[in-house]
């Protein structure tokens, strides 16, 4: 029988009035039963139960009871604040195993109240007072977590309550200590807002790993890289390096190679100075007391030194090497392997040869783009040119520009300077050939140079382009460069040039160079100064910020004030809390374009934080300040403060792109184009298709912009919007009567979507979740084509090739098959152009008419000994059909169509279902949508080091003695080189040796045949 | 029989000798020992668990808390009464399927009914008459305190005063005396707001005093504030009238103006 219950409360209520102790006792312990139901009676006696737990007379129980009882009755009152103070009060009466609502709502109130409370101790390091209580109930909950065998939970109260000491035992206990720690990382990054915290974090994650029996190298050096402790990495990496084993090598070398992704050039030129040259004296050392505590290490020494005698004296790095020493002459050669790593130069190279080599650019769009627009119009022309240069970016190919000499030189002054600082997108990361590329247009020794001072300018810049990041061997150059003249587009060139070539070294004397063009307050040369002494000092947050912000109040002209808000917002990159004194001082600004520096330097400061603080101000200052330039930065920046989680951005900017104001609505196409590049996000599209047909033109232009990095490599086959978005954008730019500034979006447009050759994307983030500086700094400085077209540049450094390149331990390519685990219409290259330009039908069926035009030809061949008059591809059905009667003739037919099969096997669309994978060959094209569809041929002959989709992989090679067949040369940038090495005569015989390696059927021919 | 069982039902023996004696200092030292020794019956509200005795403690529980109600009468202690009529209830109401009607129960019923009106806890009063079925509004006891009620809300204080002789039990005396009092607070106020003045034997004569004495001692005791002089109580009415409230116009031009610009401003 169910029991009676009773129907309310006010008997016990009435029974705590009664004197005696053990009469309220007996209610407190009932009423705390009851209380689920009857919480609303009890809600009017709290001032009772309250009295009683303040009684001090009453023994602890009771007391802890009445508290429970009161903390139970706020908690269903929504009092949490009090509830949780009460709970603190009924100490072990509250249970934190309970399972109810009420144990939950209150352990996770504790835990926040907690995590602040910890938080704000760090913060403003004087010592707030943390209940001792309410510590004891967080760590009695971290503990059951960690017992439960809760990992990530504790772990994440853990980071969030700064207790760093309880992270590393969840670590520690965990069951699988490396799958924790990189999850664990992974947190810190995504979840971890301050900065010094997620040091704090890391240092300790380093601990624990170098506490592991199986050492993670890969990880560690990840770590010290974000904690920038060169002098870590460097001797981690020395000790693989002395290592006996070559998987040990290979791995450093995968760790260098990893390094250099994340672009933190300052950083990486610290870990190689740091490597120890293998002098003689201390190896020699070492080698004594190897000998006497390790003797069995010996004869492996020995066995090398028979190996390597001889081999030391002819090094490559003679500089390093004098004495001979045979331990070290493994050492000395792995060791110039990884600096030419470390250096850039080795993937640089190799990132050429791919681009190069796979560089599926189409001629044809260039060239419908050039017919279309219309000669005078000189917005357009080189817009024309920047999409040239962006299309092949980094692929050494500048066939089209040879090709339009003459149209090319209607180009003058500005667009002179870009043209020329085009080739040096097009070369980009050409280190060696570089300066003879350019020097045809190069400043000739001293003041009395014959050529224009546009073409110097641009050429200086382009240097710069060229050796973006990887300046060593160009700087001196450039600063010579930059004293002898006094030529301010050359000034401009060389301070470009500069910035980009050192960028972030905070080199003192190059500093004091560009600051002097600065003080001499020229307009042109004053910009790029600016922004130049930005790109010196990225993310070091120096003093020298604020002498430029004084100059920036002092000067009088706009553009040089403009130059300065970028530089300085350039230097807090990346420095979250630390900026902020600066970003206060410059969003308070009177002058508009300083308060547009200071949107920058949230931006960058904040940049992929995604932190809630930025954001808001950000947000406010898009709807509430005055100037329609702060606002559409301001917009714009949320682009780069949220880029790391990019489907937050489309709904975050919804409402702003819809605003009356066309200057916000500008901000958010691009906010979007920024944080959603490379993604091919539904949402961003979604976005951007109305922006795309707006009524103002630069939102046009923007949102052309925008859509085309969203989509860059994104095939038609997963989103058919792409293939509308090319065919918009054809229409926009054949359209007599579209504005300039939105035909110039479309044009720009183009040469995005097809930049690098096919075979680049934009990326912010490394494959490690790091922040590419380079790519940041890139798309930052890029977005000021709004002031400057030929900062437009700038995004090739965003660039990153999507590649898989395996390389075996004399970091070669060899052949190596593997598998993508999809259908390849999904991932591969769009199709050509190859229609004349007069027809603006879709691509779709040029697919189809390329095809037949193959059909018809092979068709007429087999057809003359029947001299029967077919017709070809699309009659071939009818044929068939009606010739159905005519055996003879349907089995000809028959032949034929298997014969036009096997002569244009790629484009036997729908003849046959589709394979569900294809094989690729290293080097290949893995667009990042694919990278999930990547596996590995089980009987390959090589191991990758680091289970990678794409990037640089060093591969273990299992069958060592066979020979290997290389599947990437130099061969190829070596004629390339040299053909653009003799690139001043600019004959028409380069561009087709250039032309003729690669493989690709030849568009233009097939245009020829056609009219 | 179970040993506390029987040592509850010994206590209660005395506790009615005591009260009977009218001994009610021993009646509250047995009373509260009571209590205490009830707590260890697990069949008695608000667990009702099903032990073999259950109905006897029950009603032996019943029995306690119903002497101990009269008891706080008899003490003239309103504050006891609440306490245990509250405890109390349980047994009338969640135990009524498991008990046989107690005789008290309307009796006591119509105590608490007074001793709402006598606190003027009306809204009380009628929450707890709702709770009452139909029946039980016929018994006299009720019924006594619900007529009460209406004289007293229709402010026919005189048919209040003499039902004080129709009282159906002697408890009840206590509740209509205190009752008298009530109903002359109540005549005050409302004199003190209806008049600036009356004369002293018009005051007399509306609160029902039969001196003048009778009324300078209320005055004195209850209405220190009441001032009387030649003759006349004059009332201190609250001389402040309530301030009309100002339209804070400065605010609202700002906020308005604050409207107009962020509506310039909007995205």
């Amino acid at each position: 029988m169910a029991a009676v219950m009773v129907s309310s409360a006010g008997g016990l209520l009435a029974m705590l009035n009664e004197p005696q102790p053990s009469l309220k006792h007996h209610a407190l312990s009932h009423l705390n039963n009851l209380v689920d139901r009857f919480w609303p009676e009890i809600s009017t006696s709290v001032p009772i139960i309250e009295s009683l737990y303040e009684d001090e007379e009453f023994d602890l129980h009771q007391r802890q009871l009445a508290a429970l009882l009161v903390s139970k009755v706020f908690y269903y009152l929504g009092e949490l604040n009090d509830s949780l103070s009460y709970a603190l009060g009924a100490g072990p009466q509250f249970d934190v195993s309970e399972d109810t609502d009420y144990v939950h709502t209150l352990l996770a109130k504790a835990i926040d109240e907690y995590a602040s409370l910890r938080s704000k101790a760090v913060e403003s390091n004087d010592m707030v007072d943390i209940d001792p209580r309410l510590e004891a109930i967080v760590e009695r909950m971290l503990e059951k977590c960690i017992t439960d065998g809760k990992y990530q939970q504790a772990m994440g109260i853990a980071i969030e309550c700064r207790r760093l000491d309880k992270l590393e035992e969840a670590i520690t206990k965990s069951d699988n200590v490396q799958g924790t720690l990189a999850y664990c990382i992974n947190v810190s990054h995504s979840f971890v807002n301050r900065r010094e915290y997620r040091h704090e974090v890391l240092t300790l994650l380093v601990k624990v790993y170098q506490q592991l029996p199986s050492l993670d190298y890969l990880s560690i050096c990840q770590c010290l890289m974000f904690l920038d402790e060169p002098q870590a990495v460097a001797s981690i990496l020395e000790k693989l390096l002395r290592s006996e084993s070559k998987d040990d090598a290979l791995l450093a070398l995968q760790i260098a190679f990893d390094l250099v992704e994340n672009e933190h050039q300052a950083f990486l030129l610290s870990v190689r100075d740091r490597l120890p040259a293998p002098k003689t004296r201390p190896v020699e050392t070492v080698r004594a007391v190897e000998i006497t505590d390790a003797p069995n290490e010996n004869p492996s020494g020995d066995v090398q030194m028979a190996d390597g005698a001889p081999a030391p004296a002819p090094a490559p790095t003679p500089t390093i090497v004098h004495e001979t020493d045979p331990v070290d002459a493994t050492y000395a050669e792995r060791l110039t392997k990884i600096k030419g790593i470390l250096s850039g130069e080795t993937s640089i190279q190799l990132t050429l040869q791919f681009l190069y080599s796979h560089n599926k650019s189409d001629l044809l769009i260039l060239k419908t783009i050039k017919q279309s627009v219309e000669m005078r119009n000189s917005v357009c022309h080189s817009a024309t040119i920047y999409a040239n240069a962006i299309m092949h970016a980094g692929t050494t190919v500048d066939t089209f520009l040879r090709e339009n000499l003459d149209w090319l030189s209607r180009a003058t002054n500005w667009a002179k300077f870009s043209a020329t600082a085009g080739l040096g997108v097009i070369h980009r990361g050409h280190l060696q050939q570089g300066r003879s590329l350019m020097a045809p247009y190069l400043p000739q020794g001293g003041a009395g140079g014959g050529g224009s001072p546009y073409s110097e300018g641009g050429a200086l810049y382009a240097l710069g382009l060229i050796h973006a990041n990887h300046g060593e061997g160009i700087k001196q150059f450039l600063r010579d460069s930059l004293r002898s003249t006094n030529v301010e587009v050359i000034q401009h060139g060389a301070c470009l040039g500069l910035g980009l070539s050192a960028l972030g070294t905070a080199d003192e004397e190059i500093y004091d160079d560009v600051k002097s063009v600065l003080y001499t307050d020229s307009a042109v040369a004053g910009e790029a100064a600016g922004i130049s002494m930005g790109l010196l000092l990225v993310g070091t947050q120096t003093e020298k910020a604020s002498e430029m912000l004084a100059y920036a109040h002092e000067t009088q002209h706009e553009k040089i004030i403009r130059g300065l808000a970028l530089g300085i917002a350039l230097t807090v990159y990346g420095r979250e809390e630390g900026a902020d004194t600066l970003i206060e001082q410059m969003t308070r600004d009177q002058d508009p374009i300083i308060r547009y520096g200071g949107m920058y330097a949230l931006a960058l400061a904040y940049s992929g934080t995604a932190n809630n603080k930025a954001i808001r101000q950000l947000l406010h200052f898009a709807v509430s300040d005055v100037s329609d330039d702060v606002r559409r930065t301001a917009v714009l920046a949320l682009g780069f403060v949220l880029y790391s989680d990019p489907e937050q951005t489309p709904r975050i900017v919804s409402l702003l792109s819809e605003s009356y104001n066309p200057h916000v609505r500008y901000g958010a196409a691009l906010a979007v184009g920024i944080s959603c590049a490379g993604t091919g996000l539904s949402e961003a599209i979604s976005l951007l298709e109305p922006l795309t047909s707006d009524v103002v033109d630069f939102v046009r232009q923007g949102a052309l912009i925008a859509m085309a990095m969203v989509m860059v490599q994104i095939s038609e086959a997963s989103d058919s919007r792409v293939g509308t978005f090319r065919r918009q954008l054809e229409k926009i730019i054949l359209d007599k009567h579209e504005d300039t500034m939105s035909k110039m979006g479309a044009i720009l447009a183009s040469g995005i979507l097809d930049a690098g050759g096919r075979n680049v994307t934009i990326r912010l983030l490394s494959k490690t979740k790091h922040d590419k500086v380079t790519a940041v700094i890139g798309l930052a400085v890029f977005s000021q084509f709004w002031y400057w077209y030929p900062l437009i540049y700038f995004i090739s450094l965003a660039f990153s090739p999507t590649a898989f390149i395996g390389l075996n331990y004399d970091l070669k390519v060899p052949k190596f098959e593997f598998m993508s685990h999809a259908k390849p219409s999904l991932f591969e290259y769009p199709k050509p152009t190859t229609v004349p330009t007069a027809n603006t039908a879709a691509k779709l069926p040029t697919a189809v008419l390329s095809t037949s035009v193959k059909a018809k030809a092979r068709a007429k061949k087999d057809a003359e000994q029947k001299a029967n008059a077919e017709k070809a591809s699309g009659a071939e059905k009818s044929v068939n059909e009606s010739g159905s009667g005519k055996g003879k003739d349907s089995a000809e037919k028959e032949g034929d169509s298997m014969q036009i099969d096997s002569t244009v096997p790629v484009e036997k669309k729908a003849a046959e279902p589709e394979p569900a994978f294809e094989i690729l060959v290293n080097p290949a094209r893995v667009v990042p949508a694919q990278e999930k569809y990547i596996k590995l041929l089980e009987d390959s002959r090589y191991v990758p080091v680091k289970l990678a989709p794409s990037g640089f992989v060093l591969l273990k090679d299992l069958r060592e003695h066979e020979p290997e067949v290389l599947s990437l040369t130099d061969a190829p940038t070596s004629t390339a080189s040299a053909a653009t090495g003799a690139a001043a005569a600019a004959t028409q015989g380069t561009t087709a040796s250039a032309m003729a390696v690669d493989d690709e059927p030849q568009p233009p021919q097939a245009f020829e045949y056609a009219t | 029989m179970d040993p506390q069982l029987t040592e509850v039902s010994q206590q209660l023996e005395r506790f009615k000798a005591a009260f009977v004696r009218k001994d009610y200092s021993t009646c509250s030292d047995l009373l509260s020992r009571l209590k205490v020794l009830l707590t260890k019956f697990t069949s008695l509200p608000p667990l009702f668990e099903n032990t073999p005795n259950a109905a006897q403690e029950l009603t032996l529980a019943r029995d306690i808390y119903e002497h101990a109600v009269v008891l706080s009468v008899k003490t003239e202690d309103q504050d006891a009464f609440e306490r245990d009529f509250f405890q109390l209830k349980p047994y009338y109401v969640d135990a009524r399927n498991r008990l046989p009607p107690s005789p008290q129960e309307n009796l006591i019923l119509g105590l608490n009914l007074l001793r709402l009106l006598v606190q003027n806890r009306i809204a009380e009063f009628h929450t707890e008459l709702e709770l009452l079925s139909s029946a039980t509004l016929d018994n006299p006891c009720i019924k006594h305190a619900v007529e009460l009620e209406q004289s007293f809300m229709e402010g026919a204080y005189n048919r209040v005063l003499s039902a004080r002789q129709t009282a159906p039990d002697a408890t009840y005396v206590y509740f209509m005396d205190l009752l008298a009092k009530t109903i002359r607070d109540e005549i005050a106020g409302c004199s003190e707001k209806a008049y600036d003045y009356v004369s002293i034997s018009d005051a007399k004569q509306m609160l029902l005093f039969s001196s003048d004495q009778e009324l300078l001692t209320y005055v004195n005791e209850e209405h220190p504030e009441w001032e009387v002089k030649e003759g006349f109580v004059v009332f201190q009415k609250a001389k402040e009238t309530a301030p009309c409230k100002e339209i804070p116009s400065l605010q609202l031009i700002n906020q308005t103006l604050s409207y107009a610009r962020e509506l310039e401003r909007i995205v």
